[in-house]
C-alpha cells in the first residue's frame, strides 16, 4: 500500500463534497494507476506519457486528476520506493552499529602491554524477528583486513 | 578502558577531557581529541549499552566475504533495481564456536559502514 495516505484524508482534501462509495470507485482508479506507476518507478517523461494517455481513454480520468496523481508521485516516490526496497529484504539487515576503542592490558610476567581494540556492536534485524546484537573485537590488524575489503566493495559499487 | 569507564560514570565529554588530563599527562594533544571527538559521536550510544552488554558476549572477528548485487524486480515491483551489498563475517564466539553472520547493507548504509571503520583506525592509530 502507498503508505501514510488513507481515503478519508484523501477525500477531506480532494472532494469533502463526494459521497463515500463515489469515492470509493475513484480511490480505486487511482490507488491502480498509482500502483503502475509505483512498479515501474516511472521518470518524468515516462509519467507525462502514461499520464496523458490515461486522460484519453474512455472511462480514464481528468487532467486535473492527472495533475494530482504527479504530484503526489513527484512528491512521495523517495519514500515509496524506500517502502518497496524495505518490502524486500528478507534477510538479516544491518540496522544499527556502536564502535568503541579500549585498551586491552595484557601482563606477561612482569611486562605490561596495553594493546587498543575496538569493540564493535552491530544490530542485525529481520523481519518479523528480534534483534540480533553482534558484538565483534578488532586489533589494529583487523581493523585494516576490514578496511582492505571494504575498499574492494567500494570499487565494485563505484564501477555499478 | 578509557571510554568503558566514562560509560559507567556517564561522563560528559569535558569531564572526560578533563579527567584524561589530569590522569594521564603523557596523552599527546591530537590523541585526547580524537578521543574527545569519538567520546561526542559514540558516547551516548554507549553509556546506554554499556548496561546490557558485557565483556563474555564479544566475539573475535576472523574474516569477511562480501558479494553486491543488484534487486531488479520483485512481486510488489516491476522496477526495483536497487543495488545491495551482502556480508558475511566469519566470527570466532566466546565458546571459540566458529560461525559465520551475514547481513545486507543498502550503499548508503555500506557507506557509513565503511566510514565507521575508517573512523577506528583513525582512532586506533592514535591511542
Amino acid at each position: 500500500g502507498q503508505p501514510g495516505v488513507t481515503e478519508e484524508l484523501l477525500r477531506g482534501q480532494l472532494y469533502p463534497e463526494a459521497a463515500p462509495e463515489e469515492f470509493r470507485a475513484l480511490r480505486a482508479k487511482m490507488g491502480g494507476l498509482l500502483q503502475s506507476i509505483a512498479s515501474a518507478d516511472m521518470d518524468l517523461n515516462q509519467l507525462e506519457a502514461f499520464l496523458t494517455a490515461q486522460t484519453k481513454k474512455q472511462g480514464g480520468i481528468t487532467s486535473d486528476q492527472a495533475a494530482v496523481i504527479a504530484k503526489f508521485w513527484k512528491n512521495h516516490r523517495a519514500k515509496i520506493r524506500e517502502s518497496l526496497i524495505n518490502q524486500s529484504q528478507w534477510d538479516n539487515v544491518l540496522k544499527n552499529m556502536n564502535w568503541r576503542i579500549d585498551l586491552k592490558a595484557q601482563s606477561r610476567h612482569t611486562d605490561q602491554i596495553n594493546t587498543p581494540v575496538a569493540i564493535v556492536e552491530m544490530e542485525l534485524s529481520k523481519k518479523g524477528q528480534e534483534s540480533e546484537f553482534l558484538c565483534l573485537e578488532f586489533d589494529e590488524a583487523k581493523v585494516n583486513q576490514m578496511l582492505k575489503s571494504l575498499s574492494e566493495i567500494e570499487a565494485s559499487v563505484a564501477a555499478l | 578502558y578509557t571510554y568503558s569507564t566514562a560509560a559507567r560514570n556517564h561522563l560528559s565529554t569535558e569531564e572526560l577531557v578533563v579527567a584524561l588530563g589530569s590522569e594521564v599527562g603523557a596523552l599527546p594533544k591530537h590523541a585526547v581529541q580524537v578521543i574527545r571527538h569519538v567520546w561526542n559521536e559514540q558516547g551516548k550510544a554507549v553509556s546506554a549499552s554499556e548496561d546490557a552488554r558485557d565483556m563474555d558476549t564479544v566475539g573475535q572477528f576472523i574474516d569477511i566475504s562480501w558479494k553486491l548485487g543488484v534487486a531488479m524486480s520483485s512481486d510488489t515491483c516491476r522496477s526495483l533495481k536497487y543495488p545491495y551489498v551482502t556480508v558475511t563475517l566469519k566470527v570466532a564466539e566466546p565458546s571459540g564456536q566458529i560461525t559465520n553472520k551475514s547481513f545486507e547493507m543498502t550503499v548508503p548504509q555500506f557507506k557509513n559502514f565503511s566510514r565507521q571503520f575508517k573512523e577506528m583506525a583513525a582512532v586506533l592509530e592514535t591511542v
